[in-house]
């Protein structure tokens, strides 16, 4: 197990900066509270914590957004954020205007939390969606996909695949001479493995996705790996709490080499021969899971598929969420410059 | 198992954020940063203010260690949590539930903790990406003004002061000015409006005028001395020392003229005269009637032809006939104390004197010559000075002096001394204004006063720090050092009574707020500020003193007469005016070579 915790609270301490500590600090609290030891999860007291913030059609810093409901048999929702339309009195209908002429990039981010924590309407993820918009000229869709425990494998990749193909269907997305919907798959934590596998869907259906951005995604396995032994609790996350989450979603009586949770494992899909798309995977060095997500590129990189790393050595988990590193603007850049790039090429050769 | 929530605590989730998120202020002013909400943790949906940040960080900490393996989910099951937006009140709430252990002290780790956090100044993004992108100029500046913050940049202020005073010591002008801008610096990193921030800044001016000297002007020491007088009447008004002086100076000084029909008072200073009219009423209503009085005060010659000793006399001379006491007043005029004699006093044969000194005999003072103190070195004008005044046989010598050694022979020392003198100084003039009752006086005027009363011990500090040799007359001394000088001059210590010590504290929670403190010292009386004395008054007489001779008539007395007129021989100017006849003796006498002119003061200090 981790060391005493006044050990680890003063290792974070060096590295985090205030508000990064303040913030998840208190998420790994309330998270604490939440997780039930025989495997249950207090929902209510988790809908109480957690901060969320309306939708909102007047422009905030030239952002829009307004919520959809994608499937009715699911009730699945996803929150959608596009640039303001450019007449400030417009209507509800202008909403569903493309937002440019040009070809624009269509993000659909799957927020993370683990499979159990957040929605599309969390505050953290409202301010990120909003921030692809302003960096990318996007709009983001952001999905509220079901969440463990109560909703296990695979009601999430489910979701996410559903707000896939209700993307392709709505012709206002779908930009460009050719008219195609230039879509990319995002999202942090459990929405970067939700990210991947949608993308598999999509691959293995013909559904052309134009990259893949996975920001500290969520991958394991039954081996307990080095990066997962050194930082066992020394930045906010322990191996205990990563066992529960996977235990939760994962179906009954399945391992962590379960292909959702190690898709290059044992269990793992060979990608070779599917069109899969590329991928920006973008790895914080103080993230006790790195070993798990650089394993994740390798495996892409031997099927032959195109990524790109990046390792941000000093970053904590939720780097992403404040702007008050360098880590957070470089990423922001990577993440603009491929999206900018793969915008006009179709990703698949 | 659920869990209790406040209803009437905002338990809507949304309530944190509106849509004002964007638009909050960015904290670039850090001034106004205090107290604000945080822009970061707004935009996740967090009401905290930026100078709680390290409270919750320290709270969060503790609740981690106290809630530790399968416990924490059970116990906070049952707990009830407060709006989670407000995450300071919601953390403390969760720490009293479930850490109510008493033993477990709010903040055990703070110490430790306080610097220990990243330095956000290092993981600030650097400027040119924040150019780059034009969407993230919204981004707000992190704000880290707390508590721990302001201590820490209060200490490095005074070190970094201590530490040009030491460069300005060992003449090291180069590093001086170094020091001094980032003293400056580090001076807009705390808040100038009270405390070591204030003071500090006065002190760097005077650092800074050390190190680069303004080239003599014009303004001298004409207009000063005017000017001077207005600042020493704010500074009399914004706080209760020289009220204090006065009083228990006056008390001494009726309580030693008992007993006498002829008295005669010797003011080293007499700017506006604000100590007599008190000690003229006392004596109106002394049992057996008043005594005659005569004033001589010195004070600094006019400049513009305005005889400023002798309105004053005039102003005294109407109140003694208001009061029907017989008056007589002589102004001294003199740049400087060492060159009044005491035969421009014209003590007459048994009239009892007073010489009451406030805040004059340390400017009488010179470099000491060793740090020990030994005062035999070289003679010094406060030995004459001193010598005349035993000379007198006063009955009672009033001594008032700042407690203080400002006159150590090393300049770091007199800085380091100066810097926290004043420091308490200038919080006894903001402390005492805020809760002192006020005769009437409205906030505002009160500020006006306390301002000018700031700038009034600015010259001082200004003095100290900036002036050497002649030039530096502010050398203040403490009490105890006095006392040994007066006593070799022959002086002996006269016990101010209890009643000097009664009516100093009762005057005292009159007229001034809390804070200021009046302690009894070997039979004389402090003044201070919380525990740190300020000023000191003691009174002294002559070893001889006791002289039982009653007083003769004498060729030089006058004739009484309800006008309280005197006239005494060829050497005073008599006018026509017949409430009074006084006159400034000096310049008549100017056959002597003891001239006592404006030599002309080239530097901003000012000189009696």
């Amino acid at each position: 197990m981790a060391g005493s915790n006044e050990v680890n609270a003063n290792e974070s301490k060096m590295v985090v900066p205030l508000h990064t500590w303040v913030l998840i600090s208190n998420f790994k609290l309330a998270y604490n509270m939440l997780r039930r030891p025989d495997g249950t999860f207090d929902r209510h007291l988790a809908e109480f914590l957690d901060r969320k913030v309306p939708a909102n059609a007047s422009p905030v810093n030239g952002v829009v957004s307004f919520d959809v409901v994608i499937d009715r048999t699911n009730n699945l929702l996803a929150r959608i954020y596009r640039p303001a339309p450019p007449n400030p009195t417009t209507p509800l209908a202008d909403l569903h205007r493309p937002p440019s002429p040009d070809p624009f990039p269509v993000i659909i981010f799957f927020h993370g939390g683990s499979f159990a924590h957040s929605s599309s309407n969390t505050a953290i993820y409202d301010s990120l969606c909003r921030r692809f918009v302003s960096l990318c000229g996007a709009v983001v869709i952001s999905v509220d996909y079901r969440r463990s425990p109560e909703y296990r494998y695979p009601c999430a990749y489910d979701d996410g695949w559903a707000a896939l193909k209700w993307a392709s269907t709505e012709p206002w997305l779908h930009s460009g001479k050719d008219a195609k919907l230039r879509v990319f798959l995002c999202g942090d934590s459990s929405g970067g493995n939700i990210a991947h596998h949608v993308a598999v869907k999509a691959a293995e259906s013909g559904i052309e996705v134009s990259g893949n951005i996975l920001l500290n995604p969520m991958f394991g396995g039954n081996h307990r790996t080095e990066s997962e032994k050194r930082l066992d609790g020394k930045y906010f996350v322990t191996i205990q709490d990563r066992d529960w989450y996977w235990k939760a979603y994962l179906p009954e009586g399945a391992d962590r080499d379960h292909p959702a949770c190690n898709p290059f494992g044992p269990n793992g899909m060979k990608l070779e021969e599917l069109p899969f798309t590329k991928s920006l995977v973008i790895v914080a060095g103080l993230d006790l899971v790195q070993d798990w997500q650089l394993a994740y590129t390798e495996g892409l990189k031997k099927a032959g598929k195109e990524v790109k790393l990046v390792y941000r050595e000093q970053a904590t988990i939720g780097f992403y969420l404040l702007p008050n590193t360098d880590h957070f603007y470089e990423v922001m850049e990577e993440i603009r410059n491929f999206v900018t790039c793969n915008l006009k090429q179709p990703a698949n050769i | 198992m659920s869990s209790s929530f406040r209803s009437d605590m905002g338990t809507d989730p949304y309530d944190s954020v509106g849509d004002d998120r964007w638009i909050i202020a960015s904290a670039s002013d850090r001034g106004s940063s205090r107290g604000e909400i945080d822009s970061l943790l707004h935009g996740a949906g967090y009401r905290v203010r930026s100078t709680d940040l390290r409270h919750v960080a320290i709270g969060l900490e503790q609740l981690e260690s106290t809630m530790v393996g399968d416990q924490c989910v059970a116990s906070s099951a049952e707990a009830i949590h407060y709006n989670p937006s407000d995450l300071t009140a919601w953390v403390d709430s969760m720490l009293s539930e479930l850490a109510p252990d008493p033993h477990l002290l709010r903040h055990p780790l703070s110490t430790a903790a306080a610097n220990t956090w990243a330095d956000p100044t290092q993981q600030r993004p650097s400027l040119h990406r924040l150019e780059n992108h034009h969407q993230h100029r919204n981004v707000p500046a992190v704000s880290l003004q707390s508590m721990d913050e302001e201590e820490d940049a209060a200490i490095r202020l005074v070190h970094l002061l201590v530490s040009c005073a030491d460069s300005v010591q060992r003449g090291d002008s180069e590093m001086a000015g170094s020091l001094l801008d980032q003293t400056r610096l580090a001076l807009a990193r705390v808040n100038t409006g009270f405390g070591i921030g204030k003071v500090a800044g006065y002190f760097v001016d005077a650092l800074c005028r050390r190190l680069y000297p303004p080239p003599p002007s014009a303004t001298g020491g004409g207009g000063s001395a005017a000017n001077l007088e207005i600042l020493y009447h704010h500074f009399y008004e914004a706080c209760p020392y020289i009220k204090f002086a006065h009083f228990t100076a006056n008390q001494a000084i009726l309580e030693a003229f008992q007993g006498h029909d002829r008295v005669h008072v010797v003011d080293f200073n007499l700017m506006h005269g604000l100590q007599w009219p008190a000690l003229i009423q006392a004596l109106a209503l002394r049992p057996g009637g008043p005594p005659l009085l005569r004033l001589t005060g010195i004070g600094a010659p006019s400049p513009d032809g305005r005889d400023a000793l002798r309105e004053v006399g005039l102003r005294l001379a109407e109140l003694a006939r208001s009061v029907q006491v017989r008056f007589a007043f002589r102004g001294v005029a003199a740049t400087r104390l060492e060159h009044v004699r005491p035969w421009m006093f014209q003590v007459a044969p048994g009239e009892a004197v007073a010489v009451n000194t406030v805040l004059q005999l340390h400017r009488l003072l010179g470099d000491r010559a060793s740090p020990e103190g030994g005062d035999a070195a070289a003679a010094e004008p406060i030995d004459t000075v001193l010598e005349w005044i035993v000379g007198l046989k006063p009955k009672i010598v009033t001594v008032v002096e700042q407690e203080a050694d400002h006159n150590k022979p090393s300049f770091l020392d007199r800085f380091t001394e100066a810097l926290f003198y004043y420091s308490t100084m200038f919080d006894s003039l903001e402390g005492g204004r805020v809760g002192g009752s006020h005769r009437g006086g409205q906030q505002q005027q009160q500020t006006v006063v306390a301002a000018v009363a700031e700038a009034y011990l600015q010259r001082e500090m200004c003095n100290i720090v900036c002036c050497e040799g002649a030039a530096r007359v502010e050398r203040h001394e403490p009490l105890a050092r006095w006392r040994d000088r007066l006593g070799r001059a022959g002086l002996r210590a006269v016990h101010l009574g209890s009643n000097a010590f009664k009516q100093a504290s009762m005057l005292l929670t009159l007229f001034s707020g809390e804070g200021y403190c009046v302690e009894e010292v070997a039979g004389c009386l402090t003044l201070g500020w919380h525990s740190r004395p300020l000023i000191s008054a003691s009174a002294w007489r002559a070893d001889d003193a006791d002289d039982a001779s009653p007083p003769r008539d004498h060729q030089t007395l006058v004739l009484q007469d309800h006008s309280s007129s005197i006239t005494s021989g060829s050497n005073n100017v008599v006018d026509g005016d017949d409430h009074l006849h006084q006159h400034s003796v000096m310049r008549s006498h100017m056959g002597s070579s003891d001239r006592i002119n404006d030599t002309g003061s080239g530097s901003s200090c000012s000189r009696v």
